[in-house]
């Protein structure tokens, strides 16, 4: 086996998710311990832990570093993810104190869980091998299963489980598979030395290498919703609580692009003209189905399931591109859209409380009269969504697509355009219905200041984030080159001052 | 390994992974699987891999098919589960199975093995032992995260839980009431 | 000469803080502060265009003034901020907005005044204006497209501002949509040119960068950038083949109708054409499409006129006919001549909006010309205010849309589109014929109202009534800026705008008498035709009618365009989506579980069931086959090395 310098055991790649983990452990503790009416405190707890987990990510941030013999990487890129990650997950935790109790759910374990995912995420963003890669990936991934099925009084959410659970075993197959294959072919399961390894002509080309390649593919289109691979999505979104579904749609996409783009954009770089027909194909299949399904929803959590298909297709156009100008696009869109649909899924909370009703399109008629605000947050999410300059949608559109365009692919940019005003119906019926529509009077509020925080975090996120993209793009930029590093050799490096 | 016996392992590893599916009865099935468990083991031991091939059998014969069993118990499921699904899907599902494995196999043949000689102390307790916490000290931290994860998550899915709070309410969502 | 202005910041940044204020305070603060404040936001944004100009106009002919509110997009080598840059043709622009927009502003106050949501009316309409304003104002094509949405978005939300009526609502919908298909030309219009320059190591999308370095972009996708640009620009600007929803826009407040959907907003297109005049200069073939589709839309419009019975519809067509010509204008390459008439035209389109919504107020709501008549001696004022703006729109000499009119037919002749300049002649007649018809029907001959509501009919309040005579005196006197060179003070406007603009060399001075003597002759005849068909012979036209009936049919159903777009595109996406994607892959898989929307009381044994007895499993078959398809893709790979 190649070696990778000498094994550096680094507390600052593992202090973020450490706490993270921990935390978890803590919550299951005291939670035990609590009676139904206290588990708030759970809550509390585990907020506690996700923003000691954002601060501890400075710790990760800085140069380059391999640390673990290899299994996890300290960089900008980890830093900007250990960051985001937990702050969407302390966002949903925001949002879930009523809602939780709300729906019965066991609030020890749905505290519990969702640390445990996040932890898993956050390993996903910093993992420097694939088997770490792929431990993060299921940890997220189970705790996602189970939490989709843990309102038990809702049968659709017991489905949302299982059917989560049985397709995403599924796709585990393939994508351990994959890895193997992937080790089988360079003899390391350690990125750095995969990616040494398929710079050769002749194992880049190997069969091996390429049959290893098309699983990962496949595993990480199951994780991102990516067609034909999303067949799971619009289930497990609406069946799974509101709340959970966030986490799916938030930090799971987060954590598995995270993990993809690392992986695909800069350590298989050398392999581009192998994998970019296939992401091709996927963004066009996932842009057009995503788009075109969602016309036809009437409930909201499944309109915002096919909205995240396409919007994963929409990364993917750039990940098509795969130069490096396209890396910040991304984690810049993945910003966007990550506050764009907490903030989403954060009204249909409040509304499904406030209300008492579902999460059908026909709910939220005449909400601009009964909730103004609430209308007024859920209409700036949508339109950024459908990529309505200022906001941070279109910007990050904006970006990815004109880098891709600079890469040629005009065929693609056209599909996604096309796609993007498509988007703009479905996306504009909430609006409409919001807006203009009468709905039955409704007298019951929302007092919940902790939604009410969350919201307004979401809010602000989504119009600073467009109006004033610099400082969130450049430190895209700083994350990516970061990550970039591992390519260039120190000549190089020398060279580009 | 002289090809014989590698031959026999590995062809009863596959009947036996087909007894898996195709058995009607779920215990019946996981008979199957601890054959064929048992036949990757020993093919692995064959492969001078002593130390994973013995933890393959003590760990997943041992213990996770042991578990299974329990659980079927648990579940009740001796019962033949009702036929389920459609010939036409059943047809397709067949299908896909077979290119899928038409293609994979078409992969494999066109791939040329390199030999490569290991050392001796390969696959031994102690170089494992090194790998684990040496290079591979997160990933198998992360194994035990991961196993507790699936722990936490088996009881919150299994459990029946009291909500006395909401013992009085429809099914459908309410709001929380004011304390 | 480059001069910093940080004025500007303040000229975009008024109406801002009017929908701030009206959107948080309007209602607490009630209907007069209202008023006070968003006119006034409006006035202010006049005041600094006046003052900004006055300015300009005292530095050298091609010098700007600029401001930067900060920076915006920095993403490796591009560089964008949100600058504001007021030139020549900014100010125009600027004028026009705030000026009309201001005296918009005052009417609405009488118009909406008994309107409970007047305070959601006034922040939609300063939201407006400082969209409008950032479009205009914007130094790079990325801030101006901002703009471009963000006035796309008021038009929708004004459109469908009573939306308690469906049909509003869907109306407002159907314009949003269609904006979204023409907004899809410009983004990827601003893809091409992004990348163009890019190529080049020029990562910039500003107009003063990108007027500089034109010179680098091939013609071919010059081409292809500057039609999609204008593809975007047919949407905004209501012109073949996306201006079916500028008619249906009408139901909107009337002021709303004047301010954006005649005199601003859908002259936005025209605008983005003179603003890249160095890029469609590039393309002669653009330049021509775009002159054929002016000139097309110009002629086509204005039969559908002819036949409509809604005042406000008869003035949605003028509106797109009247654009179709800025287009020609711009087309042929008399930009300047373009922007003079989007300058007359606000002037006296607004006017004649702004009189038809007196009326219709007076009338209680009643729009259908067939119910008005006899007018003229209840509503004097109105009357003489709406002539003046008809002899403007028709182009009698003397008036204002003679002198930019005029321009633009010279130009569009001398330049050899001698065809186009036949179509726009003859169209000429129909703007006098179609526009004195809706003046004859709606104020002379017998009233067609009961006597009672008759005697109801009013003046308009003063509020009303002043922006009416101020917008008439524009309409007789606004062309003056603009006369043929040689007389008097000549054409400054043209003069004005030549250092961003250029100028069309001017055709000899008999030609250019003897060509408005053809224009005007025609125009008289158009009118000439309207006087003995609306009020001599008042039965004429019902009997012409009757004869050409299948002509009038489909004049009066708008050539079934609606119809054709609804059987062409609207229904086989609707039934791809609800049909194909909607019905047989969303409940194949789901079915009557999700129907059952959690009345469902089953319990989760049930929902297994359900699961087991297939659904999972057409999911793993639609995984399976992805599986398949990108394996054997790979397999391909490998079997051809």
């Amino acid at each position: 086996m190649q070696a990778l310098g000498p094994l550096i055991l680094s507390w600052r790649s593992v202090l973020a998710p450490g706490i993270v983990a921990l935390t978890a452990v803590v919550t299951m503790l005291v939670g035990s311990g609590l009676s139904e009416d206290e588990s708030e405190s759970v809550g509390w707890i585990a907020l506690t832990g996700l923003v000691a987990a954002a601060i501890a990510s400075l710790a990760a941030s800085g140069d380059h570093i391999v640390t673990f013999g290899g299994s996890l990487i300290i960089d900008d890129y980890t830093a900007f993810f250990y960051l985001l990650i937990p702050v969407c997950s302390a966002v949903v935790v925001l949002f879930s104190f009523d809602y939780v109790a709300a729906l019965g759910l066991p609030a020890t374990e749905y505290y519990a869980l969702l640390l445990f995912a996040t932890t898993g995420m956050m390993l996903m963003a910093g993992a420097g091998d694939l088997i770490v890669m792929f431990l993060g990936l299921e940890t997220m991934s189970i705790s996602a299963y189970v939490m989709a099925a843990m309102a038990q009084r809702d049968p659709k959410s017991s489905e949302a489980g299982l059917k989560y659970f049985l397709l995403g075993a599924f796709s585990t197959g393939f994508l351990l598979y994959g890895i193997a294959l992937l080790y089988g072919a360079t003899g390391s399961i350690k990125l750095e030395a995969v990616a040494q390894m398929v710079r050769k002509h002749s194992i880049a080309l190997s069969p091996f290498v390429l049959l290893g390649l098309g699983l990962i593919l496949v595993g990480f289109g199951f994780k991102v919703a990516a067609a034909p691979f999303h067949v799971w999505t619009p289930d497990a979104y609406e069946g799974a609580p509101t709340s959970v579904t966030a986490l799916m749609a938030v930090g799971i996409k987060l954590g598995a692009f995270a993990g993809f783009i690392r992986v695909l954009l800069i350590y298989l770089a050398p392999l581009h003209a192998q994998w970019s027909g296939v992401l091709w194909a996927l963004a066009a299949l996932s842009m057009t189905v995503g788009n075109l399904a969602a016309l036809a929803q009437e409930n909201i959590k499944r309109m915002l399931a096919y909205s995240a298909i396409a919007h994963a297709g929409y990364i993917l156009v750039g990940m098509t591109a795969g130069r490096s100008e396209v890396g910040p696009a991304l984690l810049y869109y993945l910003l966007g859209y990550a506050f764009a649909n907490l903030g989403a899924f954060a009204v249909l909370v409040a509304v499904e409380q406030a209300q008492q009703s579902g999460t059908k399109l026909d709910d939220l008629s005449g909400l601009a009269r009964n909730h103004p605000m609430l209308a007024a947050a859920m209409a700036l999410f949508m339109l950024s969504l459908m990529g309505m300059p200022p906001l941070a949608g279109f910007v990050g559109k904006f970006y990815i697509f004109s880098v891709a365009l600079e890469s040629r692919y005009v065929w693609l940019v056209i599909i996604a355009t096309l796609n993007s005003v498509v988007s703009a119906y479905y996306y504009a019926r909430v609006i409409v219905a919001m807006y203009m529509r009468e709905g039955a009077e409704r007298q019951a509020q929302t007092r919940q200041p902790t939604l009410l925080f969350a919201l307004a975090v979401a809010a602000l996120a989504t119009v600073i984030i467009g109006l004033l993209p610099h400082p969130y793009i450049s430190a895209s930029s700083a994350a990516y080159a970061s990550a970039e590093q591992v390519l260039r050799p120190a000549t190089a490096a020398l060279q580009t001052k | 390994m002289p090809l014989g016996i590698f031959a026999f392992f590995a062809t009863l590893a596959v009947i036996s992974a087909l007894g898996v599916i195709l058995q009607r009865s779920p215990v019946h099935s996981l008979l199957a699987l601890i054959v064929t468990l048992l036949c990757v083991a020993a093919l692995m031991i064959g492969l001078d891999a002593l130390a994973v091939g013995l933890l393959q059998a003590i760990v997943y014969v041992g213990a996770i098919v042991v578990l299974f069993l329990f659980v079927i118990w648990l579940l009740n499921l001796e019962r033949d589960p009702e036929e389920s699904g459609r010939l036409g899907i059943k047809l397709l599902a067949a299908v896909g199975a077979a290119a899928l494995v038409g293609e994979l196999t078409a992969f494999l043949t066109r791939t040329h093995m390199s030999q490569q000689t290991v050392n001796s102390d390969y696959g031994s307790m102690a170089q494992l032992a090194g790998l684990i916490f040496g290079n591979y000290l997160i990933a198998f931290e992360v194994t035990s995260l991961l196993l507790l994860v699936a722990v936490v998550g088996v009881v919150a899915v299994a459990r029946r839980w009291p909500s006395p709070r909401l013992a009085n309410r429809p099914p459908t969502l309410s709001a929380k009431p004011q304390t | 000469m480059i001069v910093e202005f940080p004025a500007l910041n303040l000229l975009l940044l008024m109406p801002a803080i009017g929908v701030a204020f009206n959107l948080f305070f309007g209602y607490r603060l009630g209907r007069s502060a209202v008023n006070t404040v968003s006119v006034g936001v409006v006035a202010i944004a006049f005041a600094l265009s006046v003052w900004a100009t006055v300015k300009l106009a005292t530095m050298p002919p091609g010098s700007c003034l600029q401001a930067q509110l900060g920076p915006w997009i920095y993403a490796g080598p591009l560089r964008l901020d949100v600058l504001l840059r007021f030139d020549a043709l900014a100010a125009v622009m600027s004028l026009v907005v705030s000026g009309v927009g201001c005296l918009i502003h005052i009417y609405s106050c009488g118009y909406m005044g008994e309107d409970p949501d007047f305070a959601r009316y006034f922040a939609y309409m300063n939201l407006f204006t400082f969209s409008m304003l950032l479009l205009v104002l914007a130094g790079n094509l990325l801030l101006m497209f901002v703009g471009w949405e963000g006035v796309g978005l008021c038009s929708y939300l004004l459109i469908a501002f009573w939306y308690d009526n469906p049909l509003f609502a869907f109306n407002g919908r159907k314009a949003f949509v269609v904006n979204r298909i023409g907004d899809v030309g410009f983004l990827l219009g601003i893809f091409v040119l992004f990348s163009a320059f890019a190529s080049h190591g020029l990562w910039t999308l500003d107009f003063a960068e990108m007027r500089e370095r034109a010179g680098l972009i091939s013609p071919a996708i010059a081409t292809i950038a500057c039609l999609l640009l204008f593809f975007g620009a047919t949407g905004k600007s209501a012109q073949i083949p996306l201006y079916v929803w500028l008619p249906d826009a009408m139901v909107g407040p009337t002021p709303v109708s004047a301010l954006i959907h005649a005199a601003t907003m859908v002259t936005a297109g025209v605008y983005v054409v003179a603003r890249l005049n160095f890029l469609f200069a590039l393309s002669p073939s653009t330049m021509e499409a775009v002159a054929t589709i002016g000139t097309v839309t110009a002629f086509f419009a204005a039969t559908i006129a002819l036949a409509q019975s809604d005042i406000k519809r008869v003035l949605a067509y003028s509106t797109i006919s009247q654009i179709g010509y800025m287009f020609l204008g711009a087309g042929v390459g008399a930009f300047g001549a373009a922007i003079f008439h989007v300058v007359t035209h606000a002037f006296f389109k607004a006017l004649l909006f702004l009189g038809a919504g007196s009326v219709i107020h007076a009338l209680g709501g009643e729009q259908d010309m067939n119910r008005m008549g006899g007018l003229r001696r209840r509503m004097p004022l109105t009357h003489a205010a709406m002539l003046a703006g008809t002899l403007a729109i028709s182009a009698v000499p003397g008036f204002s849309g003679f002198f930019s009119k005029d321009e633009i037919l010279q130009a569009a002749y001398t330049s050899g589109h001698k065809t186009l300049w036949l179509i726009a002649v003859v169209t000429a007649g129909l703007t006098g014929l179609y526009m004195f018809r809706l003046f004859f029907l709606t104020f002379y001959g017998k009233p067609r109202l009961s006597e009672e509501r008759f005697a109801e009919v009013h003046e308009p309040p003063f509020v009303m009534a002043m922006p009416l005579v101020v917008l008439a005196a524009l309409s007789v006197f606004g062309g003056l800026i603009g006369l043929p060179e040689g007389v008097l003070w000549g054409n400054q406007i043209g003069a004005f705008l030549a250092p961003i603009t250029g100028r069309v060399s001017a055709a000899p001075a008999q030609a250019v008498m003897l060509l408005s003597a053809i224009t005007s002759g025609v125009t008289f005849i158009g009118i000439i035709l309207a006087l003995i068909g609306y009020v001599v012979i008042p039965t004429l036209p019902e009997r012409l009618a009757a004869w050409a009936q299948g002509l009038y049919r489909l004049l009066w159903s708008k050539y079934y365009v609606d119809e054709l777009y609804d059987f062409l595109i609207t229904r086989p996406v609707l039934f791809l989506s609800s049909a194909i994607l909607g019905r047989n892959v969303d409940s194949l898989a789901i079915d009557a579980v999700v129907d059952g929307t959690g009345e469902a009381v089953q319990g989760g044994a049930t929902a297994v069931r359900r699961v087991e007895t297939g659904n999972v499993q057409h999911y793993v078959l639609i995984y399976l086959g992805g599986v398949l398809l990108i394996v054997g893709y790979y397999l391909l790979s490998a079997l051809r090395h």
